[in-house]
């Protein structure tokens, strides 16, 4: 096992290191299991992970999957959220690119949208250091500085008893990985990279909160197509642990979480 | 905010009704994420990234806590748990989806605790956080992966 074998760094003081007794650990309950809390914060994933799971099996073209830049200027704050989470994720992959120029444009895009939800500007502020360490191509403190731009915008959210707003930049931002990840397998398919794209427990907790929305935003249109679409999307990432979705799931997937990405971005016409 | 290294290192939040605190609400949440951070940054050298994410409460005695995470096959992971005094010493344990214990690296510190594995299934995993010695305090429980 890998982790016998590598040094523990930074002069801690190791009291015990010793393989764990699974033998003598009980099981968890089905109390317990229910009962688990789950939060966004440690229980979904950043698109990160799901990149860097990917990147081990041959590092993709990140920056094929780089999209033109949509719109900023949406109408009602249901798209604002979903576009600002597509964004986000739209970091993820500018960063495993390493692309600083998108960096930058995507650090303005995501200020702009924020701004138009409400999110203070001391907190804008702070999250222009997205675009200075884009120019500075620090690519390890991007991916952390994306993730902590999130947290913050959420916080500000939550602030603002916007809780709702909340599940919706984090559905978006799940169904924008899910599509780029999905594209990469679907382009060099092997059973490996498919295992990745099983996320049960996120897909039914993301669908979930989108039926518990407010009824005045489960009724916005584009929230509408998000929930049917989302619960198709969820369908195909829950396979069994031992099994690994086919080619043409894998193709399906991409193209459900692309079509949906494509009507979260599209501004409404008037 | 606590006093994370980076620049723009933002307040967390945790975002679920479930969760056991809405974001750092006490210095001892604060103080536990220091220690948490402190034993997840050893690990930094060896290229793990920690997520800014965090999950922070209260420990007592007798009554752990269970949190779920959602983990990718392939990437290797240490979960870590911080606690202050009057917490002695603390636990981190790691199960499948099913609720079967997962074989793991441990360290364990004083008030601190940890668990490296890489999971051969994509998915959900459960954290168990518990208290063996000492009386109720806070708590912080954060990972990081390569």
């Amino acid at each position: 096992m890998i982790w016998l074998s590598r040094p523990l760094a930074g002069g801690l003081a190791i009291l015990c290191l010793c393989t764990t007794a699974v033998a003598e650990t009980p099981a968890l309950t089905a109390a317990e299991l229910a009962a688990a809390v789950r939060s966004d914060a440690v229980s979904i994933p950043t698109p990160g992970e799901l990149m860097a799971a990917l990147d081990k099996q041959g590092k993709p073209d990140w920056s094929a999957r780089i999209r033109p830049p949509i719109s900023t200027n949406y109408s009602r704050r249901a798209q604002m959220a979903l576009n600002l989470g597509g964004l986000i994720a739209d970091g993820y992959i500018a960063v495993e690119a390493e692309d600083a120029q998108q960096v930058k444009n995507l650090g303005r895009d995501i200020l702009e949208i924020a701004k138009a939800l409400g999110v203070p500007k001391e907190i804008r502020d702070r999250g222009k250091s997205l675009t200075e360490k884009g120019e500075e191509k620090r690519w390890d403190v991007l991916r952390e500085e994306l993730e902590a731009t999130q947290n913050e915008v959420k916080q500000s959210l939550a602030a603002n008893k916007d809780q709702p707003l909340i599940d919706l930049v984090t559905v978006g931002g799940w169904v924008r990985g899910t599509e780029v990840v999905s594209a990469s397998i679907d382009e060099k398919y092997t059973e490996a990279g498919a295992r990745l794209l099983r996320q049960p427990a996120i897909a039914e907790s993301l669908t979930g909160r989108l039926k518990a929305l407010p009824e005045k935003l489960r009724d916005d249109p584009v929230v509408k197509v998000v929930t049917e679409k989302l619960d198709e999307i969820a369908r195909l990432v829950a396979f069994p642990r031992d099994g690994a979705p086919s080619a043409d799931a894998v193709k399906q997937l991409h193209a459900l979480a692309a079509e949906l990405m494509k009507i979260i971005s599209t501004k409404e016409k008037k | 905010m606590s006093g994370r290294i980076l620049p723009a290192l933002f307040a967390i939040v945790t975002l679920a009704a479930a969760a056991p605190a809405p974001g750092l609400a006490t210095d001892e949440e604060v103080a536990a994420r220091q220690v948490a951070l402190e034993v997840a940054g050893a690990f930094q050298n060896d290229g793990f990234k920690i997520r800014d994410g965090v999950c922070t409460g209260r420990l007592e005695k007798d009554v752990p806590k269970v949190i779920q995470v959602n983990l990718f096959a392939g990437n290797e992971y240490w979960l870590v748990l911080g606690a202050v005094a009057p917490a002695k010493k603390v636990q981190i344990s790691v199960f499948d989806e099913t609720g079967q214990p997962v074989e793991t690296e441990p360290y364990q510190g004083d008030a601190a605790s940890a668990a490296g594995f890489s999971p051969g299934v994509s998915g959900p995993y459960y954290v168990k956080v518990t208290l063996l010695e000492g009386d109720p305090a806070a708590f912080c429980m954060l990972y990081s992966y390569k």
